[in-house]
């Protein structure tokens, strides 16, 4: 696994890229980032104080303060988002990256925010979930004229109320977020909230899904639902970093979801609440403990929960897919098959052809074998034990009790204590399972399971 | 028919030839020594053939054989002992195939013919016998046909134009066998190649469809996936059956150029055509080759000229065209009482009166033919010129094809193998597709053959345009896509 430090983000910094200043005169300097690592949380310099959030695998956008108003400056524009370790993806994004960079203000906070357009084709922002001005909604030809190419844009409005939220384009919406336009978004409550407790740890992601077939760089921005990327901010397991939390802390997780399907967010080892939506806080009386939520499309929601239990417990979408890499959805299911004498002979016509998936598919997790260029393995990632046989939307809850406050790297692989390991019985004796004799009744021509009877009286299913 | 009047002359009006005039006698002489000179070439002229045809590329080196001997028989089976390059294939179809030794026979039957027309006609001896009541008559002719003798010179001339003629005819014969032994040598190893590819590509489809027989028996496919793969093995299966019996064929094409049977007709072919050469060669202008160096348009040439001869010929001989002279001794016996006998001497002459037909038919008959073989001569040079251009382009097109296929669309394709097996690891491909992929890479090979073949075909056609002849309904690209179709009517 190819962790990266957490404090990788700060060293590289925010670098100011070569835009002229006398163009830029009456705008704040626009900030970009190079690095896919998580930043550490930026602790605000001016303005209001609050708790900051640690974007997964991203970063929060400085501000300038100018006449008390927040002024942020987002450039959208093509960028090279490594979603994992050799495997870069043409997107479209904001300063640098995809997603672009969370933005946190503080409830009453006067914001203005530059919009600077670099993209081939106009865009907007929509601010998602925000109370504001219509005019500043965002919506290209209905509320605003949309961003012509090197032009920029400025939105003004105020941050009315706390929670989470995210920005996206609402401007050829399907291609521009289809090529990863999106952003995290966090209001803070300007003073303690009733409904909002503090909490030592506090990350956000978003969820994003790419078409991006394998061997190429560029996402099919027309695909509908066979997406094959499955992502928390723009990353895929194993290089989703890990969210590090000391015993005991309380830790939030915001989850946004801009995918075209609803993704059930599961946490091992723990029981969460939902303590808030893109709509707001939940009442306490409305909460319910689970340790699945499902997050649908377009959705935020914010979990909750003091991390308890030590070790590493998995944080992932439920959906199976969703925690696999690329993968052949049209591949016919292989198990069972007998290869014998035919592999041979395979093998005569294409000397690096191996078996595989006759006996499931866990040889891809376990066999390292050459697969096309600039893309990711179906499953992979191995772990103190082996295999993980993972990837996509999945990574790891690390509570230990030795994670200092305000530490957010990476404690490594956790030491289970003597006994706690599942472990095998001893002579247990059982015979393995082995394939079934018989073929399965459709198979058998006689069997009467396998005659196509005619929908008709009650014989047929009654739909 | 022209009314011959023959007229008897005799008695009073018959003369002894008494002294022959001193011209006439040296014309006869002159006449004598040309028939002396015109005695059959031992060779039957097949020397000046091999004259011709030395040195052409399409020889491969070798001498056509006009009757294959014991040591020529022992280096056939020499050549035959080895894989059998094409050179080899050439030389035995020029020492051993029957087509050769046809055209050494025709060659040998116009060598006849000329020393035939140089020959001096047989004097006639003529003689009857009449009897008129007691009268008995002897009548004794010996007679000689005096314009073919006159026209002797013309005929052996003209004869000596068509043998030539007839040489380049019969060099033309032996480069077309080379050519043709070439082309079957070409197509036979390429058919051969082909089935060891397609063969493969059968291979591929059985192993799919055994697999997805295997994938139904186990519960995970239909029976509509299963009869598919089932479907692409059948047609592998034909394609394959299809390309053996090319092979065979073409093998036997070739078997039979080189006139083989029994155990000879078992010889090995080498695996593979040879390669590409490195570039085209610098002809500089083809056409102007082709009109110098055919040997068709030599021919034609030849052909004209000794119509041209005939032309005088028939123009001396249109209003008399034959005459015969006689020498007549008539001796009658009278078998009465006093038992008298007579003898008269005298000669004959048999002479058409050109009253019906003064030769015009025979002289415009002429004309026709000389008019005719110029047309041929124009018609040839026409067909050369433009079959050297076409074989030129044809041979450029096959060359750059091949060459495309040689340097991109193999290469290509192996990339696109190479990049299935990867997609295959990565489980976003399923085996199927693999083989599919490895099956579509062996058409391609197949194709690629192909195009080596129809290159190699380019190339003797190219030659034998040059310096040969006429290849006779060449073009390349209507061979390729003839013979195409069912060797790779899957891709």
């Amino acid at each position: 696994m190819n962790r990266r430090n957490f404090f990788a983000g700060a060293a590289t910094a925010v670098a100011a890229t070569s835009v002229s200043r006398v163009a830029m005169a009456a705008l704040p300097e626009p900030v970009s980032q190079g690095s896919t690592a998580t930043a550490a949380p930026l602790v605000p310099p001016n303005g209001r104080p609050y708790n900051p959030v640690v974007t997964l695998n991203g970063w929060t956008l400085p501000w300038r303060m100018n006449a008390g108003v927040k002024e942020f400056h987002l450039v959208a524009e093509p960028v090279v988002r490594e979603m994992a370790p050799g495997f870069k993806v043409n997107m479209w994004g904001y300063n640098g990256q995809s997603p672009g960079p969370t933005i946190e203000v503080v409830e009453g906070d006067r914001l203005r925010i530059f919009v600077t357009n670099r993209l081939p084709e106009h865009t907007t922002v929509h601010w998602h979930g925000q109370r504001l001005p219509n005019g500043m909604d965002g919506v290209g030809g209905i509320t605003q004229p949309h961003i012509p190419p090197g032009k920029t844009f400025v939105y003004e409005f105020t941050a009315r109320r706390p929670g989470t939220f995210m920005y996206h384009p609402h401007a050829d919406e399907m291609v521009q977020m289809a090529m990863g336009m999106m952003g995290f978004w966090v209001t803070h409550p300007k003073e303690s909230h009733p409904l909002i407790d503090p909490v030592q740890r506090d990350f956000c992601f978003l969820l994003g899904s790419f078409d991006v077939e394998p061997g190429s760089a560029t996402p099919k921005v027309n695909t509908m639902t066979d997406f094959n990327i499955w992502s928390f901010n723009s990353r895929v397991f194993p290089a989703i970093d890990t969210l590090n939390v000391r015993k005991g802390d309380r830790v939030r997780i915001r989850v946004g979801n801009l995918t075209m399907t609803n993704h059930p967010i599961h946490i091992h080892g723990h029981e969460f609440e939902v303590t808030g939506t893109d709509g707001g806080p939940v009442p306490r009386t409305a909460r319910w403990p689970e340790v699945s939520v499902d997050v649908a499309v377009g959705q935020m929601r914010q979990m909750e929960f003091i991390a308890d239990e030590e070790g590493d417990w998995s944080l992932h979408c439920h959906k199976a897919h969703h925690t696999m890499g690329p993968m052949g959805h049209d591949v016919p299911t292989m198990i069972g098959v007998d290869h014998k004498g035919v592999a041979e002979k395979i093998r005569k016509l294409v000397p690096d052809y191996m078996v595989m998936g006759d006996k499931g598919m866990a040889d891809m997790g376990e066999m390292e074998m050459p697969i096309p260029d600039n893309t990711v393995p179906m499953m992979t990632g191995t772990g103190p034990f082996g295999s993980a046989e993972m990837g996509g939307m999945f990574t790891l809850l690390k509570v230990r009790r030795d994670q200092k406050p305000g530490d957010y790297r990476d404690p490594g692989w956790f030491k289970h204590p003597p006994g706690t390991v599942a472990r095998e019985v001893p002579n247990a004796n059982m015979p393995p399972a082995t394939r079934k004799e018989t073929p399965a009744p459709s198979m058998k021509n006689s069997s009467p399971d396998a005659t196509v009877r005619k929908p008709s009286g009650s014989g047929a299913h009654n739909h | 028919m022209n009314p011959i009047v023959r007229r008897q002359l005799a008695g009073p009006l018959c003369y002894r030839r008494s002294s022959t005039p001193l011209k006439r006698a040296a014309a006869f002489a002159s006449v004598l020594i040309l028939a002396g000179c015109a005695s059959l070439s031992p060779d039957g002229g097949s020397a000046d053939v091999q004259a011709l045809v030395n040195g052409n590329p399409l020889m491969a080196g070798t001498t056509a054989q006009r009757a294959p001997d014991e040591a020529s028989q022992k280096s056939v089976d020499a050549l035959l002992a080895k894989p059998l390059d094409v050179e080899a294939a050439v030389r035995i179809a020029l020492i051993n195939g029957p087509r050769v030794q046809d055209a050494f026979a025709t060659l040998q039957l116009s060598d006849a013919d000329r020393v035939q027309a140089a020959s001096l006609p047989n004097p006639v001896l003529s003689f009857s016998r009449l009897a008129q009541g007691s009268e008995r008559e002897f009548e004794r002719m010996l007679s000689f046909n005096v314009v073919g003798l006159v026209t002797l010179p013309w005929q052996a001339r003209w004869a000596g134009q068509r043998h030539e003629a007839a040489k380049l005819q019969a060099a033309q014969s032996v480069l077309m066998l080379a050519a043709d032994t070439r082309r079957a040598w070409v197509r036979a190893v390429a058919a051969q190649q082909s089935v060891v590819y397609l063969r493969d590509a059968k291979e591929a489809a059985e192993a799919g469809a055994e697999l997805a027989h295997r994938m139904a028996q186990v519960g995970n496919w239909s029976a509509l996936q299963r009869t598919r793969e089932q479907l692409l093995l059948a047609d592998a299966s034909a394609q394959l059956a299809r390309a053996e019996q090319a092979a065979v064929a073409s093998r036997e094409q070739l078997t039979r150029l080189m006139g083989l049977s029994g155990a000879r007709a078992s010889y090995t072919l080498p695996d593979r055509l040879p390669p590409l050469p490195q570039a085209a060669p610098e002809l500089g202008d083809v056409q102007a080759l082709a009109l110098r160096d055919r040997l068709d348009v030599r021919s034609a040439q030849a052909q004209n000229t000794a119509v041209a001869g005939s032309l005088g010929l028939t123009r001396a001989t249109s209003v008399i065209n034959a005459m015969e002279l006689g020498v007549v001794r008539n001796t009658t016996f009278d078998n009465d009482a006093d038992r008298t006998k007579k003898t008269k001497r005298g000669f004959e002459l048999d002479l058409p009166i050109p009253i019906f037909d003064w030769g015009q038919a025979r002289n415009g008959r002429a004309e026709a033919q000389y008019l005719q073989s110029a047309a041929r001569v124009r018609d040839v040079g026409v067909l050369a010129a433009s079959e050297a251009r076409e074989a030129w382009q044809g041979w450029n097109t096959a060359y750059a094809i091949a060459r495309r296929y040689r340097d991109e669309v193999l290469p290509l394709r192996k990339k696109v193998n190479e990049e299935m097996v990867l997609r295959y690891n990565g489980m976003l491909a399923s085996v199927w597709e693999l083989l599919g992929e490895t099956r579509a890479s062996m058409l391609a090979v197949n194709a690629g053959i192909e195009a080596q073949r129809d290159f190699w075909l380019a190339d003797t056609d190219l030659q034998l345009v040059l310096t040969g002849s006429s290849p006779g309904g060449m073009t390349a690209a209507q061979t390729a896509s003839a013979s195409d179709a069912p060797a790779t009517g899957g891709h």
